[in-house]
C-alpha cells in the first residue's frame, strides 16, 4: 500500500523526540486521521505501525494579545485575509515495528492510513489469522477515513489456555455491555475454531428482560447487515437456546419476563432440592454467625444424613432425608430427644443444641427466601449436566429472585460447570459464563463472599479448565481488582467521566479518555494480549431481540392462578390439549401432587405429555370423613369388684 | 508549480570535503553580517507626485483584496568554512519563494534555493574539486587581505545573489499568473517589477528617508490609517517607481517608525489613483499579526514566505 498518498509525516524534535514506543506526526488541516486511527510509517528498511493517541493543534500566534490587536479588539471584525499557519500534530503509540529487532526509535518518514493488510500486521493478527488453523474470532471493525478492517481476537487468548476471560466496562443503556456480549457470543459460536473443540455458553440474566430473547431475530438495518458481511458472520439469533427460571412463590408461575406462550417451548423451571442446596450451604451461610462448629454440623448433615438412610441409637427409627420437610422432621427428632433426656441435654453427637438450632433456622430460611427455586419436596429440574450441546446457549434468569437465591444459583451452576469440566464430562470442552453487574458479585470492597472467591478462582484458574468468564459492569473500579485484572481481553464502552478520572485509567491518553466519555453506540475500545495498544472498533447490532423489543413483541403473560398456570404449562408441552381437560384432571387434587406431576412431565418432556402427567398424578384419593365405628358399649358396674 | 534545487552539497558535506585540504584551516563562525546588510541611514530627497506639501491623507477603513494575491520574499545566510591564511572561505545559502493566497489559504508556488561558496580566487583554488555541485563566487579584489573587509564583500555579493534569486522567483511567478504580487522590500531592484502594474513593494526599512524638514515631520507623524503623498523616490537603484508612506498601527507612545511602511508601485499615472484603495488593502493585511518582533510592519503574507524559507533551511 506504499503507493497510497501519505496523510502525514513524522516529526521529531528535542522536546518531542521519537522513541521506540511513541512518535509524533503532522497532517494537513483536513485529514481523515483521528484519535484511534491506525497509521503506518514508511522509512528505509523499517515499517512502523502506530495508533493515534492524542492530537494537538496550534497556530503561529505568539500571544492571544496579538489576536486582539489584529482584530482591533472587535471579535466581529473582518476575517483575516490570510488564514494563520496552523499545525495538526498527532501523538501515536507504536503497535509494531517491522523488523522487530533491533528495537529503535521510530524513523522520520511518511505516514499512511492503515489498510486492511496493515491492520492485520499492526495488531499482530497475522500470527493467528494465517496458517492451517486460524484462531481468529471477529470482534468488530476498525473504521477510519473510509477504511474498514475486521479486527479479530485470538481464541487461544480469549478462551484459553494462553489467556482467557473478557471484561466489559460501560455505562448502562448505550448498547455497550449486553449488546457487545450478545454479538461476541454470536461471533464466537460462528467462528470458534473447530480444532479447539465444542463450546457452550451460560448466561445469567440479572436484570429485567436483557437476555430473555436471544433466540428471537432482530430486524437489522442495511448498515448492520453490511458489517456482519464484512466480518464474515451470519446475522441470526442463537439457534440452540434453553431458558431456565425459578418459579415464583406459588410454585407454578415462572419468575421471568419470558412467559409469553410462544416462547414456552424452550423455557423451563429451575428447581433444586435439599441435596442441591446443601452442597452450597456455604454460599447461604457464610454470614458472620456461622462458625467452624456450624460448618462441622453442616458437613455431618451432608455426609451422613441427607440422601442416605440415617439410623442412630439416640433417635427413634430410621430417617430418609430427601427434602427440607424431611430435614425438619429430623431436626425435631433431635430436639425431642434432647429435651426428654434427663437434666436437659445440650449436646447431640458432639454438636451443641444451639448450633443445631442455628443451622435449622438458616436452612429453613433458605426454602423460605428461595421459594420457587428450592422445593420442599425434593423435586429437581436442573441444567443438563453432562449433556451440554455444542453451541448451546443456556440462559438462567435470576433477575426476579432474592439476592441470596441469586448467589446460590450462581455459585452452584458455576461450581457444577467447573466440576464437570474437570471431569471432562460436561458435553463440551469450553464454557463461557456471562455475568453482568460484576460489581455486585465480586465487589472491590465488602466481605469476602463465597461467590467472590469463586469468581476469583475462575478468573485465575478457569482457563486451564475451559471455563471462561465474560463479565460486565458499569464501574470497573468497583470490582475486585484481581477478577478484572485476570481478564485477558478488556473492553471499554462509553464511560463515566468520574470513572475515567481514576488512576487506573491513567495509561490511556487524555484524548482517548475524552473519546471514551462520548463514545457513540456500537463502538468499543478493545484491549487484547496481541494488541500492543487498545484499539477502537465498531460492532454491528446483535441479531437478537433486545430486552425492550422482546417485551413489546412477546409481552409477558399475567400470573395465573394455580390451576390455569398448570394448564398453560401443559399446553406449552402439547398445544392440542384443551385447558378444560387439564383443569378437570387437577380439580380437587392437592397442589403439591399436581406441582410434582407437572414438574416431572416438564422435566421428562414425554411424547404423550397428558398421559405422563396423569400417570405422575396418580390415582385420586378422595378424603373421607372418618365415622367412629359403633363398638360394644362398656358394661357399667355399680361398684369396685375388688 | 513549486520548484526546488536539491542534490547540492550541504554545509556538513563541504566541511567534510575541506577537512584535509592543505593550507586551509577549518573554522566555524556565523558573523554578524550573515543575516544581511545594515543599511546606511540617510536622506535622499524624493520628488512629490501628488502636490505638496507632504500631509497625512486618510485612506478609509481596511478593505481586503478579494482576489488572489501572492507574496515574495527571500532569505540569506552565510558561515565561515575556514581560513587560508587570513582570507576567509565562506559558505552561503540564499533562497526565495512565492506563496500564493487563494481565498484565505496560502501555499508555496515557487521556491528556489542556492548554495554558494565565496572566497578570494586563490582560496577557491586550494580545493577546486571540493566545490563540485555548488556555485562559487570569487571575490576579485586588489585590496590586501583583511578578513573583516572580505566578510563585508562576501555579504554584498551574497545580497546580490539573493536579489537575483528573488528576481527569478518573481519573474517565474509572473509568467504563470497575473495576480497581485507583493514583494518584501523595494521594486526598484528590477525594471520589470518597477513597471509591473500588479506588483507592490512593501519596505519596512526607513534608513533612507525621502524628505527632510517639515515634510519629513509630516511623513513620520502619519496617524494610523493615513498615507503620505505619492512621491517618486530618487533611488540610486535601477528603476523608477512611485511610493508613499502608510501607517499601519498607531505609533503614539511607541516609536516614530512603528507601524510605518513604504509602499512602492509602478511609476504610472494609475498608481496615484489607486493609492487609497491599495492602502486600505494593506491595512486589512495587518491581521493576522506576524509572529515576529517586526510584526508592526511585517505583513503576514510576507512573514509566511519567510517562515517557509527558514523552515526549509534545516541541515544546511
Amino acid at each position: 500500500m506504499s503507493e497510497a498518498r501519505a496523510v502525514g509525516r513524522v516529526v521529531a524534535t528535542e522536546l518531542k523526540p521519537s522513541t521506540p514506543h511513541q512518535f509524533f506526526f503532522w497532517t494537513p488541516r483536513e485529514s481523515p486521521v483521528g484519535i484511534g486511527a491506525i497509521v503506518r510509517v514508511e522509512a528505509e528498511e523499517r515499517t512502523v505501525f502506530g495508533v493515534v493517541t492524542d492530537g494537538f493543534a496550534y497556530s503561529d500566534l505568539q500571544t492571544p494579545m496579538h489576536a486582539v490587536l489584529g482584530a482591533d479588539g472587535d471579535p466581529g471584525a473582518l476575517e483575516e485575509p490570510t488564514r494563520r499557519a496552523e499545525i495538526r500534530l498527532y501523538a501515536a503509540a507504536v503497535l509494531r515495528h517491522i523488523p522487530e529487532e533491533p528495537v529503535q526509535p521510530v524513523p522520520l518518514g511518511a505516514v499512511h492510513l492503515a489498510s486492511d493488510a496493515d491492520v492485520v500486521m499492526a495488531l499482530r493478527m497475522d500470527s493467528y489469522m494465517t496458517g492451517d488453523k486460524p484462531t481468529g474470532v471477529p470482534v468488530g471493525v476498525y473504521a477510519v477515513g473510509g477504511l474498514e478492517a475486521p479486527v479479530y481476537l485470538d481464541a487461544e487468548f480469549l478462551l484459553g489456555p494462553e489467556a482467557a476471560h473478557l471484561n466489559i466496562t460501560g455505562v448502562s443503556g448505550l448498547a455497550t455491555k449486553t449488546s457487545a456480549v450478545e454479538f461476541f457470543l454470536t461471533s464466537l459460536f460462528q467462528k470458534f475454531p473447530g480444532q479447539k473443540g465444542r463450546i457452550a455458553a451460560v448466561c445469567f440474566n440479572v436484570k429485567g428482560p436483557d437476555l430473555c430473547f436471544l433466540d428471537q431475530p432482530a430486524l437489522l438495518g442495511e448498515e448492520d447487515k453490511r458489517l456482519y458481511e464484512r466480518l464474515g458472520l451470519t446475522p441470526k439469533p442463537f439457534e440452540n437456546t434453553r431458558y431456565y427460571a425459578p418459579h415464583k412463590a406459588d410454585g407454578v408461575n415462572l419468575n421471568t419476563l419470558r412467559t409469553h406462550e410462544a416462547l414456552a417451548g424452550n423455557t423451563e423451571p429451575l428447581l433444586w432440592g435439599l441435596r442441591e442446596v446443601l452442597d452450597y450451604a456455604e454460599v447461604l451461610l457464610n454470614r458472620d454467625d456461622v462458625d467452624a462448629k456450624a460448618d462441622a454440623f453442616i458437613d455431618f448433615l451432608a455426609e451422613r444424613v441427607v440422601g442416605k438412610e440415617f439410623e442412630d441409637n439416640t433417635l427413634p427409627g430410621t430417617f430418609r432425608v430427601r427434602s427440607f420437610a424431611d430435614l425438619d422432621q429430623f431436626f425435631r427428632a433431635i430436639f425431642t430427644v434432647l429435651e426428654e433426656s434427663r437434666g436437659g441435654g445440650e449436646v447431640w453427637k458432639t454438636h451443641h443444641i444451639a448450633t443445631i438450632r442455628k443451622i435449622r433456622n438458616r436452612l429453613g430460611n433458605i426454602s423460605t427466601r428461595s421459594k420457587g427455586l428450592v422445593t420442599d419436596d425434593g423435586e429437581v429440574n436442573d441444567l443438563p449436566w453432562g449433556g451440554f450441546e455444542d453451541r448451546g446457549l443456556y440462559v438462567v434468569d435470576v433477575a426476579g429472585i432474592d439476592p441470596l437465591a441469586q448467589d446460590l444459583v450462581f455459585a452452584r451452576i458455576v461450581s457444577k460447570l467447573r466440576e464437570h469440566l474437570e471431569r471432562r464430562d460436561l458435553g463440551v470442552e469450553h464454557v463461557v459464563v456471562f455475568v453482568d453487574e460484576l460489581n455486585k458479585y465480586a465487589p472491590a470492597d465488602g466481605p469476602d463472599t463465597y461467590v467472590r472467591k469463586m469468581l476469583l478462582d475462575i478468573s485465575e484458574r478457569g482457563r486451564y479448565l475451559g471455563l471462561v468468564l465474560f463479565s460486565a459492569q458499569q464501574f470497573r473500579s468497583q470490582v475486585q481488582r484481581r477478577v478484572v485484572g485476570n481478564a485477558g481481553t478488556t473492553i471499554l464502552g462509553r464511560m463515566d467521566g468520574d470513572e475515567l478520572a481514576l488512576p487506573s485509567y491513567s495509561t490511556l491518553s487524555p484524548a482517548t479518555r475524552a473519546r471514551l466519555a462520548a463514545l457513540p453506540k456500537g463502538e468499543l475500545l478493545v484491549r487484547h494480549p496481541h494488541f500492543t495498544q487498545p484499539i477502537f472498533v465498531r460492532f454491528p447490532r446483535p441479531a437478537v431481540l433486545s430486552g425492550r423489543e422482546g417485551i413489546e413483541r412477546f409481552p409477558p403473560r399475567a400470573d395465573l392462578d394455580f390451576a390455569d398456570a398448570v394448564a398453560r404449562r401443559m399446553r406449552a408441552l402439547d398445544p392440542s390439549l384443551a385447558s378444560g381437560r387439564i383443569l378437570d384432571l387437577i380439580a380437587g387434587r392437592r397442589e403439591e401432587d399436581v406441582r410434582k406431576a407437572l414438574n416431572a412431565t416438564v422435566r421428562a418432556r414425554p411424547e404423550q405429555p397428558l398421559a405422563f402427567f396423569v400417570k405422575c398424578l396418580g390415582r385420586e384419593v378422595r378424603p373421607e370423613t372418618v365415622v367412629p365405628r359403633a363398638g360394644v358399649r362398656p358394661v357399667r358396674t355399680s361398684g369396685d369388684p375388688y | 508549480m513549486a520548484t526546488r534545487e536539491l542534490n547540492v552539497p550541504s554545509l556538513q558535506d563541504l566541511r567534510r570535503r575541506l577537512a584535509a585540504v592543505p593550507g586551509l584551516v577549518p573554522a566555524s563562525l556565523a558573523p554578524p553580517q550573515a543575516q544581511g546588510r545594515a543599511e546606511e541611514a540617510r536622506i535622499i530627497p524624493a520628488e512629490l507626485v501628488e502636490p505638496g506639501p507632504v500631509s497625512a491623507r486618510p485612506v478609509g477603513p481596511p478593505e481586503p483584496w478579494p482576489e488572489t494575491v501572492a507574496f515574495l520574499d527571500g532569505i540569506q545566510r552565510f558561515e565561515v568554512l575556514g581560513y587560508a591564511g587570513a582570507a576567509p572561505l565562506l559558505f552561503g545559502e540564499i533562497a526565495a519563494a512565492v506563496r500564493e493566497r487563494v481565498g484565505r489559504e496560502a501555499r508555496t508556488v515557487i521556491s528556489l534555493r542556492q548554495r554558494l561558496v565565496i572566497g578570494r580566487p586563490e582560496v577557491l583554488a586550494l580545493a577546486p574539486g571540493a566545490f563540485q555541485g555548488v556555485d562559487t563566487i570569487a571575490l576579485e579584489t586588489a585590496e590586501p587581505v583583511h578578513p573583516l573587509c572580505d566578510l563585508d564583500a562576501a555579504r554584498a555579493r551574497l545580497d546580490d545573489a539573493r536579489i537575483e534569486l528573488e528576481r527569478r522567483a518573481g519573474n517565474a511567478y509572473r509568467k504563470g499568473s497575473a495576480a497581485w504580487l507583493v514583494v518584501d522590500g523595494s521594486l526598484t531592484v528590477s525594471p520589470l517589477w518597477a513597471g509591473d502594474p500588479r506588483m507592490l513593494g512593501v519596505a519596512k526599512s526607513h534608513a533612507t528617508l525621502p524628505f527632510s524638514g517639515e515634510d519629513l515631520v509630516a511623513y513620520l507623524n502619519l496617524p494610523v490609517g493615513h498615507r503620505s503623498n505619492v512621491f517618486r523616490p530618487a533611488s540610486s537603484q535601477r528603476a523608477p517607481v512611485h511610493a508613499w508612506g502608510l501607517r499601519l498601527w498607531n505609533w503614539g507612545g511607541k516609536d516614530l517608525l512603528y507601524g510605518l511602511i513604504r509602499v512602492e508601485a509602478a511609476a504610472r499615472a494609475e498608481t496615484q489613483a489607486m493609492a487609497d484603495r491599495v492602502s486600505r488593502w494593506l491595512l486589512a493585511e495587518r491581521a493576522p499579526i506576524s509572529a515576529d518582533l517586526r510584526w508592526d510592519r511585517l505583513l503576514y503574507g510576507i512573514h509566511g514566505v519567510e517562515q517557509y524559507l527558514r523552515a526549509g533551511r534545516g541541515g544546511w
